[in-house]
């Protein structure tokens, strides 16, 4: 780079940006916006996501309608969700823990649940279940991968019940602040890892998420996760979400159809999945 | 100078960036990245399938052995929306493959990165976010 000439350095930027810019708009008149042609299939190429205004339902809420694609932590939650290294506060018994962790125990490669804040990193649809002139009753999450699954969600002003059954999605209920909604969710099952590095949920976990369509394709997603078993305190991690192409749809993900995993690795696939709880005597949150 | 090579790597992430090459497993968990093999041989298989479509092909070494590869591909969901179809490779047909082997002695298994059909389309194979790439 020493080499090139300011003038060289210049051209070859406008270049860049010119070929950034064309990329797409070439790939649409061939009619075909998403496929790199130097090998079938290496990017999808898609436009920028539209930035009109957010669509509303008829009762004047907003449609957060679409298929949405990404929005969440794959492999670093503190990366991808807009922190640094080391910020996620973890009590001491959870860096020991984590420093041990067996990255074939994590429970979605062997096709089970991503959980909160992780399913977002497959394509979802959020579905409004309409009462006339109420708003949404119920909201349903319908998720393509990790896994196929759905999450429900209630509006109708119900509390958390004092017992909820654990599982992996926990109990949710919602309701809309000014024009973000945020669902509130209890009842965790203890065996989510929230990221691949592991980073745990216990079932003292607690969950509030905040989904704000801030224009047609784009959707901000902040979650705040409480977990006085696991964490100093809590913190909060934010992911965006972009609209996808309007002819896609949700297509079917049936994960434990052909699941190979750890073969090629050289290990047995594990049959437990275990609860993950401080161990006795641990220090906790003061 | 700065300012617009700023500009151009802005523009350049918004035009293409969107994690759609997400993995079902770690990559590094499974696959070796410097474990790097290349190879041509016979379809034997062809597995449309989730969590990972898989291509089986018979390779013949130069003693004349034959092994049956296992090559894993991305979930059928990225493999369509990129435009493979189900009949992109067929039983029979001769392919090259580039890929990662698995991390396992003699699992004669691969993360697949590319498939070279013998009429010359070069096929992407397989996503992971935590995979190098090639």
């Amino acid at each position: 780079m020493k080499s090139m000439s300011h003038s060289a350095m210049k051209r070859l930027v406008i270049a860049l940006v010119l070929a950034a810019f064309a990329a797409p708009l070439l790939a649409q008149g061939r009619g075909d916006a998403q496929v790199r042609p130097e090998a079938l299939g290496r990017t999808v190429r898609r436009p920028p996501p539209p930035s009109g205004p957010a669509p509303r339902l008829a009762d004047g809420t907003i449609d957060l309608g679409g298929l949405w694609l990404g929005g969440g932590a794959i492999g670093d939650l503190e990366a991808q969700g807009g922190l640094k290294r080391g910020d996620i506060p973890v009590l001491p018994w959870v860096k020991e823990y984590m420093a041990k962790l067996d990255p074939n125990m994590e429970p979605s490669v062997h096709c089970l649940p991503m959980g909160i804040p992780r399913k977002w990193a497959y394509p979802w649809r959020m579905i409004q279940e309409p009462v006339p002139g109420k708003g949404a009753k119920r909201m349903y999450m319908l998720e393509e991968g990790g896994i196929h699954s759905y999450r429900q969600i209630f509006m109708d002003g119900r509390k958390h019940p004092a017992e909820p059954e654990p599982s992996w999605n926990g109990h949710s209920i919602a309701w809309w602040e000014g024009d973000t909604l945020v669902i509130d969710t209890v009842g965790f099952n203890g065996k989510v890892w929230m990221d691949r590095r592991g980073f745990p949920q216990t079932e003292k976990a607690h969950t509030i998420e905040r989904y704000t369509r801030v224009n047609m394709g784009t959707l901000e997603i902040v979650v705040t996760i409480d977990d006085p078993d696991a964490y100093l305190k809590p913190f909060t991690v934010k992911f965006a979400a972009q609209l996808s192409n309007p002819q896609d749809e949700i297509m079917e993900f049936i994960c434990q159809e052909n699941n190979q995993v750890g073969i090629a690795g050289g290990y047995q696939q594990p049959h437990d999945f275990p609860v993950v709880k401080p161990p006795p005597g641990a220090a906790t949150r003061p | 100078m700065r300012s617009v090579i700023a500009v151009a790597a802005v523009v350049a992430v918004f035009v293409s960036a969107v994690p759609d090459a997400v993995a079902h497993h770690s990559f590094a968990a499974e696959y070796d990245a410097n474990k790097v093999v290349k190879f041509e041989g016979v379809v034997t298989k062809v597995e449309w399938s989730n969590p990972h479509a898989r291509i089986y092909v018979d390779v013949t070494d130069a003693g004349g052995k034959v092994t049956n590869w296992n090559l894993e591909l991305a979930a059928l969901s990225l493999l369509v929306r990129n435009g493979w179809t189900r009949t992109s490779v067929k039983p029979g047909e001769r392919v090259k493959v580039e890929g990662f082997e698995g991390r396992g002695t003699n699992t004669y298994r691969v993360n697949a990165t590319v498939v070279l059909t013998p009429d010359g389309r070069s096929l992407f194979a397989s996503g992971g976010d935590d995979r190098p790439e090639r």
